[in-house]
């Protein structure tokens, strides 16, 4: 099992005014895997996608990840969880501005104890995207949809064992967003590990497993049918 | 040098070039007011160096002094400093210094040569042209021991001063106020009843040594004493020495002969100064080293300003940054990670400011040694390494000191809220 949530708990304390954001969460996700977590806003997914992907940890309940219990987990051993294990797409992409295409990409293996061949690494992840011709390009420079696209390959580089989307087609049109699409299944099939956090079905319905959240508690988990599965046909141009 | 932290941190510089130039300019004017400072007093040293050296610098100088005795028990200086008491600037004229005192000297081992003086101010005149003028009465050595140069014409003799000659040599500037076009060798001035003859001209030096700046006349000793003063003492007399190692030595020699001379058996009734160039070099740099010490103690204020600015800007960098350092701690930067980014760009921003503060600096220094040079002085343009290493240290230390802060905000910012913040 890849990531195991044991009741995890989570409370955001504004000033004595205690919210429960996350109630008692039970979840349990293999390894090639395509979850898409679903939720009106408010809901706790955010949340819950930050908690599995380390940026966060739970007020109380067990998270063990690949096995090992992370409750004891320093802020860097945490930071290196993020760096070598997980990589995150966002809905607004967040690259580095004034920066150019290839150096955005090349950021994550610079924080990565690793740092040889930090170019060709990034440019593999980037032609992974469709994107190989576009290196030298500014990150300001491109669409919206190419710079989803970087931030997939940004995900990549690392080689992690987990990639959380968070809303990433919210910002594109539905062309450029079925194009994202497009490559989180292709690095699905590859066997990567895809959580996806959306509140449009539309978008979910692209993943194998839905599980829906509502105040802070998981109200279904289910199986998406070959049948009702949405695939994108859009070609990374 | 972290090459990733030094990279971002010249990213974040080169973001907003105005914003960096605004920011960085109270180190600008710190430092450079430093190096300006530093820079300027090489320069004068050098000239007061060049002073000395046209005084000979292998001099050694004999004035006369009130005991300090005398002072203690008048009690017109309580203090009693050390200090060389001029009496010509003195109620109470000393009276003993006397030829024969340099007669003697001149006897000394490691003398080569010396000159006695005396010096009167007088109304001096040539044709309608009238000045009170400064007359420096001095041995024919001083034509051998002074590096000032007789241009036109001649000194006078030994015969010539035994003969109480009334003969003169002009320093530029008053020969030029007297003559103007006219050639001076030759003519007669007047002065106080006697007329004299001019018989040369010294070169044009850029000095404020009183006895060299262009604006004296020099007589034989004797002439002065005997027919303007009525006096039979000496003011000073200079010392030109054959091995300036050992000047400590021969002062001390000079200082027992003069003492047995002038029957002085505790030395706190000294009533001369025995000044090696080297002594009178060390006060110079006493005063100066204050000085300096001084303008760089007011310089410094503009450098914990320019640091507070850094550091201000440095928070509002952070708060700019917020979404960008919750991205990258999502990407699997550490805390050290960010912390060390901004560290490295509030030490850029010191730096940079730093450097161009030395530019200018030595671009102001730089001028004032060519107007210096302009008139006449002998004045290098030094920028001392020592000062620029100094300086950039100064500067990144600042930046460490007034980055610290703002970068430890940003590193324990939550990653999650940082990313919110976007």
């Amino acid at each position: 099992m890849l990531i195991e949530l044991k009741n995890i708990i989570k409370n955001y304390d504004n000033g004595g005014l205690i919210t429960n954001v996350l109630r008692g969460i039970n979840l349990e996700v293999k390894e090639g895997e395509f979850m898409a977590i679903m939720g009106p806003s408010g809901s706790g997914k955010s949340t819950l996608m930050h908690t599995i992907g380390f940026l966060d940890r739970p007020t109380s309940g067990e998270y063990l990840f690949d096995g090992i219990d992370t409750k004891d987990f320093t802020d860097d051993e945490l930071a290196r969880i993020r760096n070598e294990r997980i990589g995150f797409v966002f809905q607004s992409f967040n690259l580095l501005p004034r920066t150019t295409v290839l150096d955005n990409v090349i950021l994550p293996l610079l924080y990565s104890s690793s740092k040889k061949g930090l170019e060709q690494r990034a440019k593999n992840a980037l032609e992974a995207v469709g994107l190989g011709e576009r290196i030298t390009f500014m990150s300001n420079q491109i669409s919206g949809g190419q710079k989803q696209r970087v931030a997939i390959a940004r995900a990549l580089v690392c080689d992690p064992k987990v990639i959380f989307a968070d809303e990433p087609t919210g910002n594109l049109d539905s062309k450029s967003g079925s194009t994202v699409m497009h490559i989180l299944e292709k690095l699905n099939k590859e066997g990567r590990t895809i959580i996806l956090v959306t509140h449009d079905i539309n978008v979910a319905l692209h993943a194998k497993r839905i599980v829906t959240i509502r105040d802070g508690e998981i109200i279904s988990d289910r199986k998406v049918l070959e049948e009702e599965r949405v695939h994108s046909k859009e070609a990374i141009d | 040098m972290n090459n990733l932290y030094l990279k971002q941190a010249i990213r974040g510089v080169k973001f907003n070039p105005s914003r960096t130039i605004l920011t960085t300019l109270g180190i600008m004017i710190g430092i450079g007011t430093v190096i300006l400072v530093l820079s300027a007093g090489e320069g004068f040293k050098s000239y007061i160096n060049a002073q000395v050296e046209a005084f000979g610098s292998n001099a050694i100088i004999v004035q006369t002094s009130v005991p300090s005795s005398t002072k203690d028990r008048s009690g017109s200086d309580a203090a009693a400093s050390n200090e060389p008491n001029n009496s010509a600037s003195n109620a109470v004229p000393i009276t003993t210094l006397k030829m024969r005192d340099v007669v003697d000297i001149k006897n000394i081992p490691n003398v080569k040569n010396a000159y006695g003086a005396s010096i009167g101010q007088q109304v001096t005149s040539y044709k309608n042209v009238s000045k009170n003028a400064f007359i420096f009465g001095a041995s024919s050595a001083r034509f051998e021991i002074d590096k000032g140069v007789v241009e036109k014409g001649r000194g006078y003799t030994e015969q010539e001063e035994k003969a109480l000659a009334q003969v003169a040599v002009l320093g530029d500037k008053i020969a030029q106020d007297f003559f103007g076009e006219e050639d001076p060798l030759d003519k007669f001035i007047r002065i106080g009843n006697y007329n004299f003859k001019v018989i040369g001209v010294y070169e044009k030096t850029g000095s404020f040594d009183p006895s060299n700046d262009g604006s004296q006349i020099v007589i034989p000793v004797t002439t002065l004493q005997k027919k303007i003063q009525g006096i039979d003492y000496l003011i000073y007399s200079v010392v030109q020495l054959k091995d300036n190692k050992q000047s400590d030595a021969t002062a001390l020699d000079i200082a027992d002969l003069l003492r047995r001379n002038h029957y002085i058996s505790d030395p706190v009734r000294d009533d001369f100064k025995v000044q090696t160039s080297k002594e009178s070099l060390g006060t110079f740099d006493t005063i100066l080293n204050a000085v300096t010490f001084l303008l760089i103690a007011i310089a410094s204020i503009s450098l914990v300003v320019g640091g507070v600015g850094v550091m201000n800007i440095m928070y509002v960098i952070v708060t700019e940054r917020i979404g960008e350092i919750g991205l990258k701690k999502a990407l699997g930067a550490r805390n050290k990670d960010i912390l060390y980014e901004f560290l490295y760009e509030s030490i850029l921003l010191t730096v940079i400011g730093g450097i161009v503060g030395i530019i200018m600096g030595a671009f102001f220094a730089f001028l004032i040694s060519k107007i210096a040079q302009g008139f006449g002085l002998t004045w290098a343009f030094i920028v001392p390494l020592w000062g620029v290493v100094l300086s950039v240290t100064i500067s990144a230390i600042i930046g460490i000191v007034f980055g610290v802060f703002p970068a430890r905000n940003a590193a324990r910012l939550n990653p999650i809220e940082a990313l919110n913040k976007e």
